[in-house]
């Protein structure tokens, strides 16, 4: 009987999925560990990372549209932070994936020792 | 008195294709071999209580199939279908690993047990064929390179972003 057969019957959202595709490139978590220290102008980015505008641009846009980061504008330029809130339904589903399998374990568990206390009485 | 293990399973991603979980047991080998292949003893612990096992059907012989249904809380009916690859009981069962959502994404599920003083540890390694079935996996489950790397990646945003503002 397969062990994995769990992976499939966890519900999960799409904006969580969404922010799963997000941060699944490589690129787009490097933008976000480059706003850890706080907002940043897209030039400032371009500076940190070794990346062309234009790509630093294209990943904001797909960071923005799942409220990873936010913009505000200053002046000519506009400011992007880091908005980690959005990254807490994404780590508790992962807990959630893990605890599923943990309980199906577990009960596997409590039937095993269920099992060998009625051995024993018998 | 024997530890409590409860939540002591370990999952690991070693790379982008296998999720290894281990897991250990207070029972003989023959027990838990029993406890994972008959079909009578699967009914007893493998579906949340929230969940009903709809299918249980086990034909446990090299080239023989299984078949599992449940249903979640919602409603929803979760098929798994596959072919055992080899039974060496009480240590190995290999098995092709299908969810009937995903018809492209073939996976070997693999299960070795060891014994040492009476303590069972189980190991389950299922393996995605290709890219092409793991990508089911970062569609539904955002996982790209290694979950384990994402985990700690956004453990750590938090931490960072905690100490920041605290």
């Amino acid at each position: 009987m397969p062990i994995s057969a769990y992976y499939c019957g966890v519900a999960r959202s799409s904006t969580t999925s969404d922010v799963f595709n997000a941060i699944a490139e490589a690129h787009r978590r490097e933008i976000l560990d480059a706003l850890i220290p706080g907002e940043k102008a897209v030039g400032a980015i371009v500076k940190d990372l070794s990346m062309s505008q234009p790509q630093v641009s294209k990943h904001l846009r797909v960071l923005s549209e799942v409220g990873l980061v936010s913009c505000r504008p200053d002046g000519r330029r506009r400011l992007y932070r880091l908005e980690p809130a959005r990254l807490r339904p994404m780590r508790e589903w992962l807990g959630k994936y893990e605890q599923e399998l943990n309980e199906r374990l577990d009960r596997m568990d409590d039937y095993l020792k269920d099992l060998q206390e009625q051995g024993e009485r018998q | 008195m024997t530890p409590n293990r409860h939540g002591s399973a370990v999952i690991e991603f070693p790379n982008e294709l296998e999720i290894v979980t281990t897991r250990e047991f207070d029972a003989p080998i023959a027990l838990v071999f029993d406890v994972l292949t008959k079909p009578e003893h699967v009914s007893n612990w493998f579906a949340p209580f929230a969940c009903e096992l709809t299918e249980c059907s086990i034909d446990l012989r090299v080239g023989g199939s299984y078949h599992m249904v449940f249903v979640t809380e919602d409603g929803t009916e979760c098929s798994f279908r596959g072919t055992y690859l080899e039974i060496e009981p009480p240590t190995r069962i290999v098995q092709t690993w299908l969810f009937e959502g995903w018809p492209d994404a073939h996976a070997v599920e693999s299960v070795d047990l060891h014994e040492t003083d009476g303590v069972t540890t189980l190991t389950v390694t299922l393996a995605f064929r290709d890219r092409a079935g793991r990508d089911h996996m970062t569609r539904s489950d955002g996982q790209e390179d290694s979950f384990n790397k994402l985990e700690d990646y956004v453990a750590s945003l938090l931490e960072q972003r905690a100490a920041a503002s605290g």
